[in-house]
C-alpha cells in the first residue's frame, strides 16, 4: 500500500502543474475569464489577477509536493487547495450554471459531474499524502503483489484524464467520431416520401412566396399532395393563399400561389 | 486577447445592414428553455419585443466574434433599438436589446434565400414574440436587414 | 374538405371566380393585391415591452375551442383556436392534438374581453442551438448550454439543412462537436424534442 500511498504527492502535484501553468501562461484563458464562474464570484475586473493568484499558488505547492523530502505540510497545502476547488465547484454549480469553471483550459462547458469526481479524487490523494506524512505507521503495511501498486496509480491517472472533459477533444471526440462511422447510426433507408419541411423550405425560396408573404398572416392551415403537386394554405387575413409546390425538383420559380377571396 | 472591437469600420454604422435572424426563447419558460434567465440585460423574456445582439460589450464580443466572419458591427447595449425587416416580404419589427447573440463565428458563411435575396451570416436572434411578426416561428432562419430604429 | 381543397386546387392551377390574385409559372402576374401597398402602419407596441397580440406558456385545460394557458410570467391567457387558425407540433396538426401540458407560443389579436384570437399557435416549439456531443441511434445528443437534449430523428419528417444545400432526409453528414440549429418539438416535461429541422452551416 505504501507505494501507492507513496505516488500520490506526484500525481498532484501533476495535476497542480497543469492547472497553474494554464493559468499563468494561456493568454485565451485569461481572455475567457470574464466568461468563468469566477468572474461571478469576485468580479469581472477582478477576475484576471485571482485567476494569476490561483495559479502561482497551484505551482507553488506543486513545486513543494515534487521537492523532497514530504512534508506535512506539502500534503496539507494541497488537500487545502482540493477542498477549496470543490467548495469552488460547488459555488460556480449553484450561482453561475451555465458559466465554465476555468479550471485547467479553456472549453466553455459548464461545471459537471465529472468536474466533482475529479476534484473529488484529487482531495482523496491530497488527503492520503497527508496521513502518509502524519503518520506512516496507518497506512497498512500490506506487501502487495509485484506490480499492482504501478497498475492503481495509473489507472488512477487514467481515471483523472479521463474526468478531465479540457481533453475530451483528443480522445472522446474521435472514439465518438469512430463508432459513429462504424455503426452508421442516421443511415436512414429513404422512404420515399418527400418531408414537408422539405417542400416549405423550397417554397419559402420561391419568388411567389415572397410576393405573398406580407399578406400571410398564419402558419400552414392545411397541406395535401395531388398529382405530383404538394399544395399548401396559409390564412392572408381574411382571405386564403394557396400554393402549389412540385415534389420533384429543386426549382423555385416553378412554385405557384393564388390568393383566394375565401 | 480577444480584440474589442473589429478592424474594420462596423457594417452597420452608415445603413443597413444583411444577415439572417433566427429567434430563442428566454425568460424563465417551458421546455429547454427552463434553464434560461433573463438573458444579459436582466430583462428578456420570450413575450417581449426584444432581440439579442452580438456585440453588447468587450465580453459578449469574445462570445460571438462576428469578426471571425468578416462582419463588423458596432457596440450597442441594453435597450438599443433595432428594426428588423424580413427580406422578400417587407415585414419589419422594431425591437429592443435584451441579451448577447447569437454566435456567429459558429455559423461563419451559412446563407438564407429568399426569391432571388440572399444574406450571409447570423446577426442577430428574435424572442418568438418578435421573429413571429415578420415570420412564422417553424421557418427558424430567415435572410433579413437591420437597421437602427 | 374535398370540395374546399378542390376549390383552392383549381385557384392555384387555373383560376377561379374567387381569385384575388395568382402568379402564373415561373414569374409573378398581377401583383396588386399581393405587394406590401402601403408603408407598415406605425408599430403599436413600444419595442421591449410585452406584444398583447402573442402569448407564450403552457396548457392547463382545454374546453370546446379554448385553450387556458398560463404563462411563465404567471398570467393566464385565453385563446380561442376557431377554422382558420393553423396549429403546429411538428409540422401542421388538427386542433385534437393539443394537450393538456403542452408548451406553446401564439399569435392573433387580441379582443377587448381580453381573449387572443388565436391565427397561429406553435405546440412545444423550439429552436435549439448547441453542439452535437454524440450520435446513437436515431438520437443526436445535443449540448444546449451545458445541458444535455436528446434530439431524436422522426422518420419522414426530420430534414437536415446544410446552408443552401436542399434539405435532405439523410441526416448522416451531422458529426460528432459540430454546432448546428434544431427546430423542433419538445416531448412535455422531459429533455428530448422531435425533430423538424437541423441547419447545419457546414
Amino acid at each position: 500500500m505504501n507505494g501507492i500511498a507513496a505516488s500520490q504527492p506526484y500525481v498532484i502535484a501533476f495535476f497542480l502543474l497543469w492547472a497553474g501553468l494554464m493559468k499563468l501562461l494561456s493568454r485565451r484563458m485569461r481572455a475567457q475569464a470574464g466568461q468563468t464562474a469566477l468572474a461571478r464570484l469576485t468580479g469581472p475586473a477582478r477576475a484576471v489577477p485571482v485567476l494569476r493568484l490561483v495559479g502561482l499558488a497551484e505551482v507553488a505547492v506543486a513545486t513543494a509536493l515534487l521537492l523532497p523530502p514530504t512534508h506535512l505540510f506539502d500534503g496539507v497545502a494541497a488537500a487545502l487547495l482540493s477542498a477549496g476547488f470543490l467548495a469552488y465547484l460547488t459555488y460556480a454549480h449553484v450561482a453561475a450554471p451555465t458559466a465554465s469553471c476555468g479550471c485547467l483550459g479553456t472549453h466553455a462547458k459548464p461545471v459537471d459531474a465529472r468536474s466533482f469526481a475529479r476534484a473529488g479524487l484529487l482531495l482523496a490523494a491530497a488527503l492520503i499524502t497527508v496521513l502518509l506524512a502524519a503518520a506512516p505507521g496507518l497506512v497498512p503495511a500490506v506487501t502487495l503483489p509485484g506490480g499492482l501498486p504501478e497498475v492503481v496509480v495509473l489507472a488512477e491517472i487514467a481515471a483523472l484524464l479521463a474526468l478531465s472533459s479540457e481533453l475530451d477533444r483528443y480522445w472522446l471526440v474521435p472514439l465518438r467520431r469512430l463508432l459513429i462511422r462504424l455503426r452508421r447510426p442516421l443511415a436512414l433507408a429513404p422512404t420515399g416520401s418527400v418531408p414537408l419541411e422539405a417542400s416549405l423550405h423550397l417554397l419559402r425560396r420561391s419568388p411567389a412566396y415572397c410576393s405573398a408573404s406580407a399578406q400571410l398572416t398564419s402558419d400552414v392551415r392545411d397541406t395535401w399532395d395531388e398529382d405530383g403537386l404538394r399544395f399548401v394554405v396559409y390564412g392572408a387575413r381574411d382571405r386564403t393563399a394557396v400554393f402549389a409546390v412540385p415534389l420533384v425538383g429543386d426549382d423555385p420559380r416553378a412554385v405557384k400561389v393564388a390568393l383566394v377571396n375565401a | 486577447m480577444a480584440r474589442s472591437t473589429a478592424p474594420d469600420p462596423p457594417a452597420d454604422l452608415l445603413g443597413p445592414v444583411q444577415g439572417e435572424v433566427s429567434w430563442f426563447c428566454c425568460g424563465t419558460a417551458w421546455g429547454p428553455c427552463s434553464s434560461t434567465g433573463k438573458g444579459a440585460c436582466g430583462t428578456c423574456n420570450s413575450g417581449n419585443l426584444q432581440h439579442a445582439w452580438p456585440n453588447t460589450s468587450d465580453a459578449c464580443w469574445a462570445i460571438t466574434r462576428p469578426d471571425s466572419c468578416g462582419v463588423g458591427l458596432s457596440r450597442r447595449t441594453c435597450g438599443f433599438r433595432h428594426r428588423i425587416t424580413a427580406l422578400c416580404s417587407g415585414s419589419s419589427v422594431v425591437t429592443a436589446i435584451a441579451d448577447c447573440g447569437p454566435q456567429t463565428d459558429l455559423f461563419c458563411g451559412e446563407r438564407s434565400c429568399c426569391g432571388a435575396t440572399c444574406a450571409s451570416n447570423r446577426l442577430i436572434d428574435l424572442t418568438p414574440a418578435a421573429y413571429s411578426q415578420i415570420a412564422s416561428l417553424s421557418s427558424g432562419l430567415r435572410p433579413a436587414e437591420i437597421s437602427t430604429a | 374538405m374535398r370540395s374546399r381543397r378542390d376549390v383552392l386546387r383549381s385557384a392555384v392551377l387555373g383560376g377561379g371566380a374567387s381569385v384575388v390574385a395568382a402568379t402564373a409559372m415561373g414569374s409573378l402576374g398581377p401583383e396588386a393585391a399581393f405587394a406590401a401597398t402601403a408603408p407598415a402602419p406605425a408599430q403599436k407596441v413600444e419595442p421591449g415591452a410585452p406584444d398583447p397580440d402573442f402569448a407564450e406558456g403552457r396548457i392547463r385545460s382545454i374546453k370546446e375551442n379554448t385553450l387556458l394557458v398560463l404563462g411563465s410570467n404567471l398570467v393566464f391567457h385565453t385563446i380561442r383556436v376557431v377554422d382558420g387558425t393553423s396549429l403546429w407540433k411538428l409540422g401542421p396538426v388538427a386542433f385534437d392534438q393539443a394537450k393538456p401540458g403542452d408548451g406553446l407560443y401564439a399569435r392573433g389579436v387580441r379582443m377587448p374581453d381580453g381573449m387572443l384570437a388565436a391565427e397561429s399557435v406553435w405546440l412545444n416549439i423550439v429552436n435549439i442551438k448547441g453542439h452535437i456531443k454524440n450520435i446513437t441511434g436515431q438520437t443526436l445528443h445535443l449540448d444546449h448550454n451545458g445541458h444535455e437534449v436528446l434530439c431524436h430523428v422522426v422518420a419522414g419528417k426530420s430534414v437536415a439543412i446544410h446552408s443552401e444545400s436542399p434539405p435532405t432526409e439523410d441526416l448522416s453528414m451531422l458529426k460528432v462537436s459540430q454546432h448546428v440549429q434544431i427546430l423542433g418539438a419538445w416531448r412535455p416535461d422531459t429533455n428530448e424534442v422531435d425533430i423538424a429541422t437541423v441547419f447545419s452551416p457546414h
